[in-house]
């Protein structure tokens, strides 16, 4: 339950490796923070990283789970409701797709199968827990890639797309519920899944990233860009014409 | 059935619940019994718990209010009151018998029901107790939708004791026998002085707990928070005193108790160092009240003004209220110093010294110093230094009074009151269904 400063109590990080959903635990409100569940695949890692950003006296409790498999997800957020309300989930789980191993269509399943079934299917699982409990927030991981599809990342900006798509529309249902979903679309981010990749117009770390979802939960607005300067960016991105917009997105 | 959105009297907390209005005992009666919700039922009163003890977000909250029966037998000083009844309401009718109850909170606007669930106390906390002392009989709604009486002694004592105070986590009170004092008049001889420095005040409270029924002190939260204020203190006016004008009481004045509306604000609060300062100088240097005041304007000052909470704007205020025992008098200081630090200018703070506890398992009085301050919630590094005090308060001994907690953290509970390992089992065994919810018993982890 959150208290009157509306500071959670009980939090779950779904993809708990991921450096940005690290980075949103590490800006939240700690004082009340009691229980946090690390949901990852590699859970050695994932607690690793967590017992370094959370309180001593907040508890970590891991659930190992696989975010391809539905009865995976499912078992998942049986256990993260089974002890009591949650006030906040953080959806961070995605890849990009550049697994060098495989060939270009795995990669996009992945990247389908990961960012927008498994993603989203773990939203709805979680919402309708929360609308039960009657409150409770769910922070998703979009990304500014879903604005428009550009040559170089059209799959993983059309399983975003699809994310943040299924997350406003499923937000609109939620009004009176004491529920609410909140989209972060960041830009380009340093991070270890991009440490090979270069920087973009606007890179930021995941600090940046995590203290600007924080800020969005604090607000109540449902969509946030991180940096805050991306919102105006996208807009000029959608208006732009074909032709201008696919020579500034193919330039290297 | 309707949702409802409600929040505390601190308006920290907003939560939805499906509010049920029965209209009889009956209907609530086969409500309980059929109900089969897992997010449970809370009973709420008038909504004076500044925090979440009343609410029930996703779940069933229930108004009492069709409870409003007053029965008073004759011969006797016992009323029979419905739970849905206020303080005010019952007053105003006793004291047509020449009545008045012996604990009255700082509001008329507490309803009986959540006079038990907190067992309240008043001014008199050192000379009558809290309110569970003159409580001769509840008459409670269980899960099983069975009604029981209860007793403060005898087989039923158990469920008497951990429902007084007990938050109304152990089932619906319906009515429950009051024991009342005689009053011929309604008045309060009263005397205020006004003191430089905590230490004054604590000696000041101290020395008058033996000549008077009430007394409490107003604590000045502003300019340098050492402690200054004034310390009221009162008797009722004795038999022997009606009709006559003594000398000694040559400038009384008998004042009347006027409510006024609080003005529609919009959403910003009003509180600031500049206003809170102001108002507290003020105060501080007002004519002191030295005669006859009417009962309901000593013992209800906070009635005068409707509403007054929002003064705090819509991110609404904390009351820290807590108890800490005789002999760490330093912790007062250590709390006045950290508000002046964090900037938490304040124009309510009351100090008061309690006397002995009741057996009430929850309940909040024990023998020590009693400090309540209303602080806005907005204050950077609040959270953060209040569960520094939280810390060092449990560690004295002491205690956060829960009706009006809104942030306590769950670890400090079982220290603070070290009888809930023993309230959670009577509690399941008048409970098994776990019917009995609020967000309070979920964030404080209480059941």
């Amino acid at each position: 339950m959150l208290n009157a400063f509306h500071s959670p109590q009980s939090i779950a990080l779904i993809g708990a490796t991921s450096q940005i959903g690290q980075a949103i635990v590490r800006a939240l409100p700690m004082e009340n923070l009691n229980t946090c569940f690390a949901v990852a695949r590699h859970q050695e890692a994932a607690s690793l990283s967590l017992k370094q950003i959370l309180p001593s006296r907040t508890k970590l409790r891991e659930i190992e789970f696989q975010a391809g498999d539905t009865q995976s997800r499912e078992k998942a957020v049986d256990l993260l409701f089974a002890e009591g309300d949650l006030d906040l989930a953080i959806i961070a789980i995605g890849v990009l797709g550049n697994d060098p191993e495989r060939d270009e269509s795995a990669n996009a399943l992945d990247v389908m199968n990961v960012n927008y079934i498994a993603s989203g299917h773990l939203m709805l699982l979680i919402v309708e827990r929360m609308k039960h409990q009657g409150h409770g927030q769910v922070m998703v991981i979009s990304s500014f890639a879903q604005t428009r599809p550009r040559v170089d990342n059209f799959v993983y900006g059309s399983s975003k797309a699809g994310l943040d798509f299924m997350a406003r529309g499923l937000n609109d249902t939620l009004i009176g519920t004491g529920v609410s979903i909140h989209i972060l679309r960041p830009g380009f981010v340093r991070t270890s899944m991009t440490r090979l990749m270069p920087d973009a117009p606007f890179t930021v770390d995941p600090d940046v990233v995590g203290k600007l979802a924080v800020k969005l939960l604090e607000s109540g607005d449902t969509v946030g860009y991180a940096p805050a300067i991306l919102k105006v960016v996208a807009s000029i991105f959608t208006l732009l014409p074909r032709n201008i917009f696919l020579k500034l997105s193919n330039r290297k | 059935m309707r949702r409802i959105e409600s929040s505390g009297w601190g308006r920290t907390l907003r939560s939805t619940s499906w509010e049920f209005e029965p209209h009889s005992r009956s209907e609530l009666q086969e409500f309980i019994a059929d109900h089969d919700y897992s997010r449970g039922v809370i009973t709420h009163g008038l909504r004076r718990s500044y925090g979440d003890s009343s609410l029930n977000i996703g779940g069933v909250t229930i108004d009492p209010a069709f409870l409003a029966e007053i029965s008073f037998r004759p011969d006797s000083n016992i009323v029979t009151v419905g739970a849905g009844v206020s303080i005010s309401a019952l007053e105003k009718v006793a004291l047509t018998h020449k009545l008045f109850l012996p604990v009255v909170p700082g509001t008329g606007l507490v309803s009986i029901g959540g006079a038990i669930a907190a067992d309240i106390h008043g001014k008199s906390h050192h000379t009558t107790g809290s309110f569970s002392a003159y409580v001769r009989r509840i008459q409670m709604l269980y899960s099983d939708g069975e009604i029981r009486d209860l007793y403060p002694e005898g087989p039923s004592m158990d469920h008497f004791w951990a429902t007084v105070g007990g938050l109304g986590l152990t089932g619906i009170i319906l009515e429950a026998d009051l024991q009342l004092i005689a009053m011929n008049e309604p008045k309060v001889i009263v005397e205020e002085t006004r003191v430089k420095n905590l230490e004054e005040m604590l000696s000041s409270l101290s020395a008058s707990d033996e000549r008077f029924e009430h007394t409490v002190a107003w604590i000045d939260l502003s300019g340098d928070f050492r402690g200054r204020g004034i310390v009221g203190k009162g008797n009722y006016l004795p038999h022997n005193l009606l009709g006559t004008t003594p000398s000694s009481l040559t400038s009384q004045t008998i004042k009347e108790s006027t409510t006024l509306p609080f003005p529609k604000i919009g959403s910003k609060s009003l509180i600031n160092k500049f206003t809170v300062r102001a108002f507290n100088e003020m105060w501080f240097r007002k004519p002191l009240t030295n005669g006859i005041s009417s009962i309901d304007s000593f013992m209800h000052p906070l009635d005068r003004i409707q509403n007054w909470n929002r003064v705090y704007g819509n991110r609404g205020f904390l009351q820290y209220q807590f108890v800490v025992p005789e002999g760490n008098e330093d912790f007062l200081g250590h709390v006045l110093k950290t508000m002046k630090d964090l900037g938490a200018a304040s124009f309510l703070g009351v100090l008061k010294k309690f006397g002995e506890g009741s057996r009430g398992h929850l309940s909040f009085p024990k023998p020590g110093w009693t400090l309540a301050l209303d602080i806005p919630s907005q204050i950077d590094h609040l959270e953060r230094a209040l569960n520094s005090l939280d810390a060092q308060l449990s560690a004295r001994g002491g205690r956060i009074y829960l009706i009006k907690d809104a942030r306590l953290n769950p670890e400090f509970v079982p220290i603070m009151y070290p009888k809930l390992e023993e309230w959670r089992a009577i509690r399941h065994n008048m409970d098994p269904r776990g019917m009995w919810q609020s967000d309070q018993s979920r964030r404080l982890k209480l059941c």
